[in-house]
């Protein structure tokens, strides 16, 4: 298909060349004098497809966010001893599947954040950038830094008191920087969430500051995954 | 009383219109993507694109995403100002006062 052939030819060589109508109705404003209040309504309808067709991805965003973190976190808490009474895990596998999740909940982020954006070019490319290479850029240098701690001795119980908090206060500190990019209170919610829960987790003790991610992290993220989805159905119909 | 532009006061161009104030000053929108989010033929959306252009409300930028020629849209900003005037009038003549 070209992509915009309005510069080529007649607008209405142009319509009469794509519509064989017996009739066809060369003139683009059928109603010359439209009534102000169903203009009105017409706005306000585009309005919100625009703005439901934009944010449709983000219930899905957050859905996936929240069961990486409620099934990734709960197979480390079942992964320790003392951990899960009900059932437990080896934790290599525990460790190695919370890695699946959250870098596979990485991946989605990045599709789902270029739909979101797609066909949109401009002057919000190097925010939305450095936004987009700030949570592989600080993930990394957080890893990094709890390594660091492990080759100085760091116990494993200690790292996985660490880990998870790190996480939790990095995620929550970008959700910050995204509601002020975007003026968005949903990321503002989620990232006070995610500070408490990052800094509060430490004194429930290891392994249940993993229960305690699983549960407030998984549970904010489904909870705002709900109150989106709610949200745009309202404004779509 | 107050005269609507009659530019935007078409549903089509302003349907293209608000669409297009949707997004932040400084960026564009590509044809594909604009067509997607109104539901307009081609033939229709350029029809109306070009109106806009001729108004000066809308500015046109041809580039090449690979091979393949894109087109990306934006409101200027008197075509931003004229869709905010427009739906300013709108609002008196329904007697809103917002």
């Amino acid at each position: 298909m070209p992509d915009s052939p309005h510069h080529d030819h007649d607008p209405q060589d142009h319509d009469s060349h794509h519509d064989p109508d017996p009739d066809p109705d060369p003139d683009p404003d059928p109603d010359p004098d439209p009534d102000p209040a169903e203009m009105l309504a017409l706005l306000e309808q585009q309005e919100r497809r625009v703005d439901a067709t934009l944010l449709s991805p983000v219930p899905w965003l957050y859905a996936i966010w929240g069961i990486a973190w409620l099934v990734g976190f709960l197979l480390l808490w079942s992964g320790w001893p003392g951990g899960n009474p009900w059932f437990s895990v080896p934790l290599p596998i525990a460790g190695i599947s919370f890695g699946v999740l959250i870098l596979g909940s990485i991946v989605a982020s990045a599709v789902i954040g270029m739909r979101i954006n797609a066909g949109v070019r401009g002057a919000s490319d190097f925010p939305g950038a450095v936004y987009g290479i700030s949570w592989s850029a600080s993930g990394f240098a957080f890893a990094l830094l709890g390594m660091g701690l492990i080759s100085n001795g760091l116990s494993p119980e200690l790292a996985s008191v660490y880990f998870p908090s790190a996480y939790a206060l990095m995620a929550g500190t970008l959700y910050f920087a995204g509601a002020a990019l975007w003026r968005d209170k949903s990321q503002l919610a989620l990232g006070i969430v995610l500070l408490v829960l990052g800094s509060v987790a430490p004194f429930f003790g290891q392994p249940t500051n993993n229960l305690v991610m699983a549960l407030g992290g998984g549970g904010a993220f489904l909870v705002g995954a709900g109150i989106m989805a709610a949200r745009l159905r309202r404004t779509g119909s | 009383m107050a005269e609507l532009d009659p530019v935007i006061h078409a549903a089509a161009r302003l349907r293209i219109t608000a669409t297009l104030a949707r997004i932040p000053p400084g960026d564009r929108m590509s044809f594909p993507r604009l067509q997607e989010l109104l539901d307009m033929t081609a033939g229709n959306l350029s029809t109306h694109l070009r109106r806009l252009e001729e108004a000066g409300y809308v500015e046109v930028a041809k580039t090449h995403s690979g091979r393949t020629p894109v087109t990306y849209l934006s409101l200027s900003t008197s075509g931003r100002r004229a869709f905010e005037d427009y739906t300013e009038t709108l609002r008196l003549l329904l007697g809103e006062t917002s």
